[in-house]
């Protein structure tokens, strides 16, 4: 992380310290940073303050000491206007998020507010759908929308802004299996492709190791730890002590070193990585079919 | 209580959503100015046939529209027997019941007929453009119509959040339940303060929440509504040749007394 | 055209009859079609000077504090929903359903409840068959105009003459329910007199709604009080609300 100068750092909380008006202390000290094009997860179990620290890096709530800088510049030096052109946030309920009547409206609600050409609102409305997978979706009511549909819907009314970064709380959080994946996907995509910076907020820990560039742990509103994704999980105490857990892949294999003597190395946090390491160690007579290459 | 809402009909694909909503606002305009200036039940009867017809043509269940008209064709009836009883001179059949001597009145009950008739005609015309137009697109009528931004900007609000209010205040009201919180009378009135302060409650913080979420999306004070797409010939066509349709028809049998 | 006497009994029978046929009771709202064309215009004109009033207020306060607008669409849901809520009234054998618009009233104050009113019941007459368009300005008189502000009056005068604020919640709502209920009676009898004096009407429809609307108003005070003292003693911040805009 040293060598990187001030201006790259796309996100940058020094000391962010919050406080809510009846006296909870959500924020503590919180250092955070973010490199542009990286993908980060902030992970932490309930009420450690995920949600209180997105709201302070998207400029919606003040911190009462500490400083957030977006590209370089003081949070307070932005007009709004500029800032959620940079910045994409999803909430965490997509009740909040979605205040129009209509699926269509509510996603050109962020474009038109850009002052777009009507055209070009509807264009983006089209291309944020598509990437969601909610183009089918365009003229229903919202209210009529299932709980992963209007997910869906809210992470297009961000990406129809085309920001360069997406800030995202708990986006897979009350998905099925197929949408926790079919979302975490699309970040993927975008973070990979179209360079979008992505600050996902989160308590699940399984599909983090595939996505995660980075991920910081925070608890009671400190920042525990911060690291790669093998980094966090090999520091099994500091897990604990989050209110955390490891992949549950990787708590197997992790038993089956710490109490069976499984001489395993490392520790594989996905399914393919547990997969290649058993393989290694099953003798050769009993793999029937052996197909390496049915990677997932 | 949300499915209740008429507009589960409006997200249909079929010839009456697919219209201009400007066209049927019209026309809903027009129909129920015909009847409210009309003179004999057998014209806003006969609105009221056309509705319901128009309904069934776009198979709109015949259970929910029946669940819906129960209300006024009762209030409808009330009025007939209402006016039949009370007004005036001519007497047209005569009973006793329970000792009282009721005497039904000719001009009476033609008046509660007349009035009854325009009720149940109103009534299935907003029933009928309620169940083919999705709310957004009203909205866009209303802001087109000269309704002030801000007024349509807190009606789609209300429209929006009525229904997540709604699903909240069905689960506190049953977790009270369950918890035996309409056991007792006593214990049902504080149920119910505690439910609608709950809701309340909800509603401020979901307020600051949502207005929090409106300005990650650039709002700045009001919500930009898009433009309409121009209306189509059919329904240009139909927007201007229906209320006529309904001008003759009211000059030719609506305005006469019957 | 006059109602004899006789008819008096006849009306409370034929609107009892009305009031305990299942489902709504169509007590609070007037359903498009009963009132004549110039009695409808008559109370949108009443209706329009509170209206805009309203607005006016709406476009100060909504200046001065940006997330107002999203406060009073996010109250008027609310309202709309507890004017959903089914009430079940023992005497008539009934549902009814309570208005909110007293309480709304000494939260956000009456000019802008007159406002949320109005959006609540287009949407209602509109998607729930309740009320009507035509009958949008009648509605919004008894519901609206003097719901908000008799009930706003009630519990500022009852704070006034030092009432403890439990009770006079429980005031603002019985009297912006009553209140609502007494000039719904008005608007009907005035509309469905004809030429005879609407004096004849009024008394039989008061008395006709009265075995639903007394227990249902006594039953919306305890609403108001109830969530009244929820909202101080868990919200007290809120409770300056209305005096900020009696600031305006
Ligand atoms: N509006 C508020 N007023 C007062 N305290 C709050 C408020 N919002 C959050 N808190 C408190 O701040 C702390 C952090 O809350 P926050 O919502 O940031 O947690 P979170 O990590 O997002 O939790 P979750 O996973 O449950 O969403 C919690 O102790 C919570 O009780
Ligand atoms: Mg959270």
């Amino acid at each position: 992380m040293t060598g990187v100068r001030d201006g790259e750092w796309a996100v940058k909380a020094e000391g962010v310290s919050f406080v809510y008006p009846e006296g909870t202390k959500a924020l503590d000290g919180v250092d955070f940073r973010v490199r542009k094009g990286e993908f980060v997860a902030v992970l932490a179990s309930n009420g450690s303050g995920k949600s209180t620290l997105i709201k302070v890096l998207t400029g919606l709530l003040q911190a009462k000491k500490g400083t957030v800088r977006i590209s370089g510049r003081d949070i307070r030096e932005y007009s709004s206007k500029a800032l959620y052109q940079e910045i994409g946030v999803v909430f965490q309920d997509p009740d909040d998020q979605l205040f129009c009547a209509s699926v269509e409206e509510d996603v050109a609600f962020g474009p038109r507010n850009l002052g777009l050409p009507e055209a070009e609102v509807r264009n983006r409305v089209s291309t944020a759908l598509e990437a969601v997978g909610a183009i089918g979706l365009r003229n229903r009511a919202v209210h009529h929308l299932s709980f992963g549909e209007k997910k869906r819907v809210a992470v297009a009314g961000v990406l129809a802004m085309e920001p360069s970064a997406l800030i995202l709380d708990e986006a897979t959080a009350g998905l099925d299996p197929a949408g926790e994946a079919l979302m975490m996907r699309l970040l993927h995509r975008l973070n990979r492709e179209r360079g979008i910076m992505v600050i996902l907020a989160t308590h699940s820990v399984d599909l983090l190791p595939l996505f995660a560039d980075r991920i910081c742990v925070l608890q009671r509103g400190k920042v525990l730890k911060e690291g790669t994704a093998e980094a966090i999980f090999c520091d099994h105490e500091m897990i604990e002590r989050a209110g955390l857990r490891l992949p549950y892949i990787s708590g197997l294999l992790h038993d089956l070193k710490q109490y069976d003597g499984v001489p395993i190395e490392g520790l594989p946090l996905t399914v393919g990585d547990a997969r290649k390491r058993l393989l290694e160690l099953i003798p050769e007579a009993l793999i029937v079919g052996k197909c390496l290459w049915r990677d997932k | 209580m949300t499915e209740l809402f008429s507009d589960i009909f409006a997200g249909r694909n079929d010839v009456l959503t697919r219209m201009d909503a400007r066209a049927k606002v019209a026309c809903a305009i027009s129909a129920l100015l015909a009847v409210l200036f009309s003179r004999n039940a057998l014209f806003p009867a006969g609105v009221f046939a056309a509705c319901l017809s128009g309904m069934f043509l776009v198979r709109i269940p015949a259970k929910w529209i029946s669940f819906r008209i129960a209300g006024p064709a009762a209030f409808a009836l009330v009025l007939v027997l209402l006016f039949g009883f009370t007004v005036g001179v001519t007497p047209m059949a005569s009973g006793s019941f329970a000792g009282i001597r009721l005497t039904l009145m000719e001009e009476g009950v033609r008046r509660g007929l007349l009035l009854g008739a325009r009720v149940l005609g109103a009534t299935s015309v907003v029933l009928l453009l309620g169940a083919v137009t999705p709310a957004h697109r009203i909205f866009h009528v209303l802001l087109r119509a000269g309704i002030p931004a801000e007024w349509v900007e807190i009606a789609m609000l209300v429209y929006r959040y009525a229904f997540v209010l709604l699903e909240h205040a069905a689960e506190v009201s049953a977790a009270q339940r369950v918890r035996l919180g309409y056991s007792h009378p006593a214990k049902s009135m504080s149920s119910i303060g505690t439910l609608g302060g709950t809701v309340i409650l909800r509603s401020i913080d979901q307020a600051v929440r949502t207005h929090e979420a409106m300005t990650a999306r650039g709002y700045t004070g009001s919500i930009p509504f898009g433009p309409m797409a121009s209306m189509g010939r059919r329904d240009r066509w139909v927007a201007i040749s229906v209320p006529l349709l309904f001008l003759t028809a009211w000059l030719l049998v609506g305005r006469g007394q019957g | 055209m006059t109602v004899p006497r006789r008819g008096g009994i006849a009306f409370i029978s034929c609107v009892a009859a009305l009031l305990c046929f299942p489902g709504r009771a169509h007590a609070m709202h007037i359903a498009d079609g009963i009132l004549p064309p110039a009695w409808a215009g008559f109370w949108f004109l009443v209706a329009a000077p509170f209206l805009v009033l309203g607005m006016r207020e709406l476009r100060i306060r909504s200046g001065r504090e940006p997330r107002f607008k999203a406060l009073v669409g996010l109250v008027g849901a609310a309202v709309f929903v507890l004017s959903c809520m089914p009430i079940p009234v023992p005497t008539a054998g009934s549902c009814s359903h309570p208005c909110g618009t007293g309480l709304a009233a000494i939260l956000i104050g009456p000019g802008i409840t007159v406002v949320v009113a109005s959006a609540a019941l287009l949407l209602q007459a509109l998607f729930l068959a309740h009320g009507g368009l035509t009958t949008l300005g009648a509605n919004l008189v008894s519901m609206g105009v003097v719901g908000a502000y008799l009930g706003s009056g009630a519990f500022l005068v009852a704070r006034k003459v030092r009432i403890p604020w439990l009770l006079a919640a429980f005031l603002a709502g019985v009297v912006s329910d009553w209140g609502t209920y007494a000039t719904t009676s008005f608007e009907l009898s005035a509309a469905l007199a004809g030429d005879g004096s609407m004096g004849s009407l009024f008394l039989p429809i008061l008395a006709a709604f009265a075995p639903t609307q007394v227990p249902l108003g006594i039953f919306e005070g305890f609403l108001a009080a109830g969530a009244y003292r929820l909202i101080r003693t868990r919200r007290p911040e809120l409770m300056d609300l209305p005096q900020e805009e009696g600031a305006v």
